[in-house]
């Protein structure tokens, strides 16, 4: 379908939805309509992860042994950046809040950083070593630690000014699958493949990992977790069909989201005002739920393969 | 025109297809400074130059000996590398045109091969990958200064996360539920931007519509393996986005059936099967009908062969070459929507109240009395037409399901005139009617295609052999006395109607066609 909709994404600051997966696409959609707007091109791999940069122009989209990005504006199916020379899997994609450098994390037993400023004296690249490949990582909101957990089940903290880092095994043999910081710092979720979630606090100067909370989050493989913008909610997705959304305050479980027809459930996104998710799903479809009233409100039909990562980027009003 | 023997030539070609083929963009890295067909041509000028400053400046004739070998060398030099002159103007041209396309010249009985294919799709990439930036990553050469990494790595104040109206939400309240929701499931046969994926476009002329949304069609991409079924549901799908104001019906109330460029749509021919994939069909132009609207008009065509049994008026077919004309045209010409038909469906009663006030009731007995006997077996004996030989007397045996045609004489010595025994499943029967009346004859023929002798056998096949683009037909002529050949033909059409055949129906479509072809044609020399 073409982008010509009358609420096409035009500025970079409208409401974007975006997900991809299986099938070598990534897909524009017109949230509150549910219609896809464009149809991009991914070739040769799936879409681990979709992040929307800072400006809201672009969609970055890492498979494998690219990141690849894609501009929201224009019609283009194609990449208009590809960042490449990686050996394996990127996993995760994120941005620093100002734009100025893009992290990624890979099967390569890496976490990197890359230097978007155009035009500089000098160019920061960086890279982090660990010893197993990374699952995870994520962006503390202070943008000066990067969290890199992995399949050894080792969360580090990499402290980017100082190049220190520190050590954190919740559980022995187990990987960890994704790592959440709420957007106050406050509070580090990570889940891992047994479908636990483990939760620390992180006030204090520096911010040091206090244990808070673990919860029995799925029965089976755990495969998201992110914090609601207001810090009141924690979304974990899971092997299990199901995503839950648990209560910050005492940790008690809100919702369960499921369907019918839901199988894994590999990524979920919140409005702005923490009051819709979005996820998306095994069965090529990705849902919109209401989460005061427990209700599904959209679906979004046009994969033809698992939905395995979904973007989303809300305008405050 | 380039020739294979020059040198120059296959340098500049041999490069270029190096280049082409070569997604790495090595070739055209590694070959940059090494265009030997540009270096030829600038030695060859410069040859030229030398040749003329030698005859400029050394125009005595006393060291000709000398002078001459040089001469001859430099000439040598000259040929050799001023092969082709009009290097420059074949430079002009593109790649492609410049090169490959050149095989077909050299080689006519080979269409556009493979490779050119993949050439141009290489090339293509290329142009893809032109416009995309690619950053490498590269280990950083020195190891940055502490003010660096504290101007790159800045600790940011967390800001008080203030409650935020969503635009999400807002837009939400504003959308609420969108007639193209029932159709959702339809969306994932969405062909566009698919990678890899064989996707077929069509142009859908939304028939069920009142008229004045049926000026243009609807062009749907859709994945190849998407059956007709889901073609009806995306179409809807795509129909209701752009057009959110008008509200269609239930998926299994549409049809598909195939349509002429200009939408029309021949309602003769049975819809689609909505359980095949689209990729069997080779039609671009479909048009999405009304299926109970369909149903009231096949009632009306199929009453209209009662009417003909009842009056034998539509029976009369005076020559072969209005053969065409058949029962069921009479009503073909109405297209579309549920309107038509049921105007259609008013003048079929209307001629059938006709002929009941003409009171001819015997014909009607007889009629019922026809349609009644047809399934039963009947032989006749009747005269089988030859072209070049004598008539042969036959035993013709119409059954509900077959027609046998059997020799009844036993010229068995003569060789020429033994006629052959043929069966014929009724599903391989297309056709019947009555060709002319003479005095005390009647000839009629019978049309057959022997290919759907062999579908009837795997009927179990369903359908897949329905559309035969190619299928040709044969028939059979015989003679008989006026009132047999009547009930004969009779028989078999009634027959015929009721099996409904794909055999028939593909026949009827053909025919149809011809007849349209012809008509149009004939519409366009009037205008």
């Amino acid at each position: 379908m073409s982008g010509d909709g009358s609420g096409g994404v035009s500025s970079g600051t409208q409401v974007a939805l975006v997900t991809g997966g299986y099938d070598h696409t990534i897909k524009l959609w017109q949230a509150h309509s549910g219609v896809c707007l464009r149809t991009m091109q991914h070739p040769d791999s799936q879409v681990n992860d979709l992040e929307i940069t800072p400006n809201g122009q672009m969609v970055a989209a890492c498979g494998y042994q690219h990141i690849r990005m894609y501009d929201l504006a224009s019609a283009n199916p194609d990449p208009v950046m590809n960042f490449e020379a990686i050996s394996k899997n990127v996993s995760r994609v994120g941005f620093q809040e100002n734009g100025q450098w893009m992290y990624t994390g890979g099967e390569d037993c890496t976490a990197r950083i890359w230097d978007l400023r155009a035009g500089r004296p000098f160019q920061c690249q960086r890279i982090f070593q660990v010893p197993a490949p990374v699952n995870a990582v994520v962006l503390h909101p202070d943008q000066s630690q990067i969290m890199v957990g992995g399949q050894s089940g080792i969360i580090h903290m990499w402290d980017l000014k100082t190049d220190h880092n520190e050590q954190l095994i919740p559980e022995a043999e187990a990987s960890i699958q994704d790592i959440a910081i709420d957007p106050e710092g406050k509070m580090m979720a990570a889940v891992n493949n047994k479908g636990n979630c483990y939760v620390w606090s992180l006030g204090g100067s520096p911010p040091r990992p206090v244990p808070r909370k673990h919860l029995q989050a799925h029965k089976k493989y755990a495969l998201r977790c992110k914090f609601s913008p207001d810090s009141t909610m924690l979304v974990t997705t899971s092997g299990d069909c199901s995503a839950r959304v648990w209560r910050t305050s005492d940790w008690s479980l809100l919702r369960e989201l499921r369907h019918d027809t839901q199988r894994w459930v590999w990524d979920a996104a919140f409005s702005i005002d923490s009051r819709y998710l979005f996820t998306g799903s095994s069965d090529s479809y990705a849902r919109l739920w209401d989460l005061e009233k427990g209700t599904l409100e959209r679906e979004y039909c046009g994969h033809q393969k698992p939905i395995t990562a979904l973007a989303f980027r809300d305008q405050a009003v | 025109m380039a020739t294979y023997d020059n040198k120059v030539w296959l340098l500049k070609n041999i490069r270029e297809a190096f280049i082409a083929t070569d997604d790495t963009g090595l070739c055209d890295i590694v070959m940059a400074g090494e265009d030997f067909s540009k270096i030829f041509q600038n030695k060859a000028l410069e040859e030229k130059k030398k040749l003329k400053e030698v005859s400029l400046y050394q125009p005595s004739t006393s060291k000709i000996k000398e002078q001459g070998s040089d001469t001859n060398e430099e000439r040598e030099i000259v040929t050799q590398f001023d092969a082709y002159p009009d290097i420059e103007d074949s430079e002009e041209d593109d790649l492609i045109c410049g090169s490959y396309i050149r095989h077909e010249d050299f080689l006519p009985h080979r269409q556009r091969s493979n490779t050119t294919q993949w050439l141009d799709k290489k090339e293509q990439a290329l142009k893809k990958a032109a416009k995309i930036k690619v950053i490498k990553w590269e280990d950083a050469p020195t190891q940055l200064t502490a003010e660096q990494m504290a101007e790159t790595f800045v600790k940011m104040d967390i800001k008080k996360q203030e409650k935020k109206k969503s635009l999400l939400a807002e837009q939400l309240e504003q959308c609420p539920d969108l007639p193209h929701r029932q159709y959702l499931e339809y969306a994932k046969f969405d062909g566009t931007a698919q990678l890899g994926l064989p996707i077929k476009s069509f142009k859908i002329f939304m028939t069920m519509l009142p008229e004045k949304h049926q000026n243009y069609p609807l062009v749907v991409c859709v994945i190849a393996s998407a059956k007709i079924k889901d073609l009806i549901g995306f179409t809807c799908y795509k129909y209701s986005i752009e057009h959110p104001e008008i509200s269609l019906g239930s998926v299994h109330d549409y049809g598909i059936c195939i349509a002429e460029d200009d939408g029309e749509v021949d309602l003769a021919f049975p819809c689609l099967d909505a359980n095949e994939p689209c990729s069997k069909f080779g039609f671009t132009c479909l048009g999405l009908i009304d299926l109970k609207s369909k149903i009231v008009f096949d009632r009306a065509t199929s009453s209209i062969p009662d009417c003909s049994v009842l009056s034998g008026a539509f029976h009369v077919f005076p020559k072969a070459s209005d053969s065409g004309q058949s029962h069921h045209n009479t009503s073909r010409h109405n297209t579309g929507g549920s309107s038509t038909s049921e105007a259609v469906r008013s003048a079929i009663k209307a001629v059938n109240e006709e002929k009941r006030a003409g009171g001819l009731n015997l014909d009607k007995i007889q009629a019922h009395i026809i349609a009644t006997e047809a399934p039963q077996c009947k032989v006749y004996k009747v005269h089988m037409l030859r072209k070049v030989r004598t008539n042969t007397s036959v035993q013709l045996v119409v059954s509900l399901d077959r027609i046998e045609v059997e020799p009844l004489i036993t010229h068995k010595h003569a060789f020429w005139s033994r006629s052959k025994y043929f069966l014929h499943s009724i599903d391989s029967v297309a056709w019947c009617q009555i060709l002319e009346s003479k005095a005390n004859k009647t000839t009629f023929r019978i049309v057959y295609s022997p290919s759907h002798n062999a579908a009837f056998n795997d009927r179990t096949t369903g359908n897949s052999n329905f559309f035969h683009p190619n299928t040709t037909y044969k028939f059979h002529d015989f003679e008989c006395d006026h009132d047999t050949a009547k009930e004969i033909v009779e028989k078999i059409n009634t027959i015929l109607d009721l099996r409904n055949s794909p055999c028939r129906r593909e026949y009827k479509t053909a025919k149809d066609k011809k007849l349209q072809t012809r008509r149009s044609f004939h519409v366009k020399h009037v205008s």
